[in-house]
């Protein structure tokens, strides 16, 4: 063994002893100390750290025997494990806070969204930039003007504690947008290499309109999400989550002509709203499930940043169909659970 | 236990390197890396992560398997050895290299003596 220093050969191996910590018990039962005189072996004398490359090496070879040794059936039962967690997660008290909470706050991200999308469309037209990097469909003013109004007035009764009006409101505008959604990707799918280019302008809404809906539709009501967070705390999470789900209209009204169907950019655009998410999180289990259901929004956001081939296919539109579909029976298992507490309470 | 079916694959490198340090012989995990280096002309130097994923998926594959332990240092040494499967594989991908690297010969004199006329 070439490490001549017996307190340096002790450290060494005390740091390789740590890096064997990535490979699974069974494997480091077997091979550890075989490893050891390996790598020990192959030391330079008076080493004390393991070589980067070295470390990097067991590392990655440790994370890679832990995933091959999990059975991809046990792997399933995991994933469908903890899925069903989330419907128990939600019907708590802090669940259904939650969605109190996030009733209060996603209308009015819609609101500002819709004004930050049109004020986009407008600069970009303005500046002459190509069509491609605009909206796949852009609405009319009319539409616009329709849509506006809904959603104010879904604000407005849903803080007027006329819940299931504006319940019943943000679902007819969110089925008109669905239908949108539809129309165009059916219109879009044969049109080279555009396609769904610019679905996440517009699933971004979608999504947050579907949140919005089925939490008025299933939750005590936005009043009740006042009284959790204050008119403070509600301001600041309504424009750090415009401004992170909005950031590509944001740069766009600033920059018509930024690149925002680059990769980097979309990359940029995911990371403001994870930041968006942290930063606008409510102390408490209820702000952690809040967290968890906006931050649902950065699924479809991640997908469209996938290569090209897988992007310009479904991928995306397929990702927002299961996210908003998902959001729907969790909010009504969330629903049931309160209804039946309050039924054995009774 | 994961099961992995080499035959299915092509070889990688590392594996038949290992695998031709253990023709000649059982051999200890810092054996096959020196001698696989030797095998390689010095190319190729099997780290130790590597080394012992390869062996952990040749031995249930049952192309390898432990021969004996030994004490060293005071440290533990296993030796390992070609199964008979492991030496079946090892033959039929030699011939299989064999077979690309005389094509390869056989085009480059073709080339060469194309470039010389």
């Amino acid at each position: 063994m070439p490490v001549r220093d017996p307190a340096g050969a002790a450290v060494l191996e005390r740091r390789y002893r740590r890096l064997l910590r990535c490979y699974p018990p069974a494997h480091r039962e077997f091979h550890r100390e075989e490893m050891l005189g390996v790598l020990l072996a192959g030391a330079r004398p008076g080493q004390r750290t393991p070589g980067l490359g070295q470390a990097v090496n067991l590392a990655a070879c440790g994370l890679v025997i832990r995933v091959r040794r999990i059975p991809g059936w046990l792997a399933a039962c995991g994933l469908v494990i903890r899925v069903r967690r989330i419907p128990g997660w939600l019907a708590a008290d802090a669940g259904q806070d939650a969605l109190a909470v996030v009733s209060l706050i996603a209308p009015a991200v819609v609101v500002i969204l819709l004004a930050l999308g049109r004020g986009a469309m407008d600069a970009t037209a303005a500046a002459r930039v190509p069509f491609w990097q605009l909206l796949p469909f852009p609405p009319s003013l009319g539409q616009f003007v329709v849509m506006m109004i809904a959603w104010l007035a879904v604000v407005l009764l849903g803080l007027t504690g006329r819940r299931g009006a504006a319940a019943v409101i943000a679902a007819i505008s969110l089925t008109l947008a669905w239908l949108a959604v539809l129309t165009a990707s059916v219109q879009q799918s044969g049109i080279g290499p555009g396609g769904l280019l610019l679905f996440p302008a517009a699933d971004f809404d979608v999504f947050l309109a579907s949140l919005a809906a089925c939490s008025l539709a299933l939750s005590p009501g936005p009043r009740r999400g006042l009284a959790i967070v204050g008119w403070r705390r509600a301001c600041l999470m309504i424009a750090g989550l415009s401004a992170g789900f909005g950031f590509p209209a944001i740069v766009q009204l600033v920059h018509p002509a930024a690149p925002v169907g680059d990769l980097a950019f979309r990359l940029l655009g995911v990371l403001a709203i994870a930041l968006a998410v942290a930063a606008t999180r409510v102390r408490g289990p209820a702000g952690r499930r809040v967290a968890g259901l906006v931050a649902a929004g950065l699924l479809p956001s991640l997908a469209v940043t996938l290569p090209y081939p897988l992007y310009g296919g479904l991928a995306p539109l397929l990702v927002i169909l299961l996210v908003v579909v998902l959001v729907w029976p969790v909010a009504i298992v969330s629903w049931l659970g309160r209804v039946r507490r309050a039924s054995r309470a009774g | 236990m994961y099961v992995y079916d080499m035959t299915k694959r092509s070889m990688q490198e590392p594996t038949f390197l290992i695998l031709t340090a253990l023709a000649a012989g059982p051999q200890h995990g810092y054996g096959i890396i020196t001698d696989a280096e030797r095998i390689s002309g010095g190319v190729t130097r099997l780290q130790t992560g590597t080394l012992y994923m390869a062996l952990d998926r040749l031995r249930s594959a049952r192309l390898v398997e432990p021969d004996r332990e030994e004490v060293a240092d005071g440290r533990l040494r296993r030796y390992y050895r070609l199964t008979d499967e492991g030496a079946a594989l090892l033959a039929a991908e030699t011939e299989r290299r064999s077979a690309s690297a005389a094509v390869a010969a056989q085009r480059l004199r073709a080339r060469l003596a194309g470039g010389t006329a």
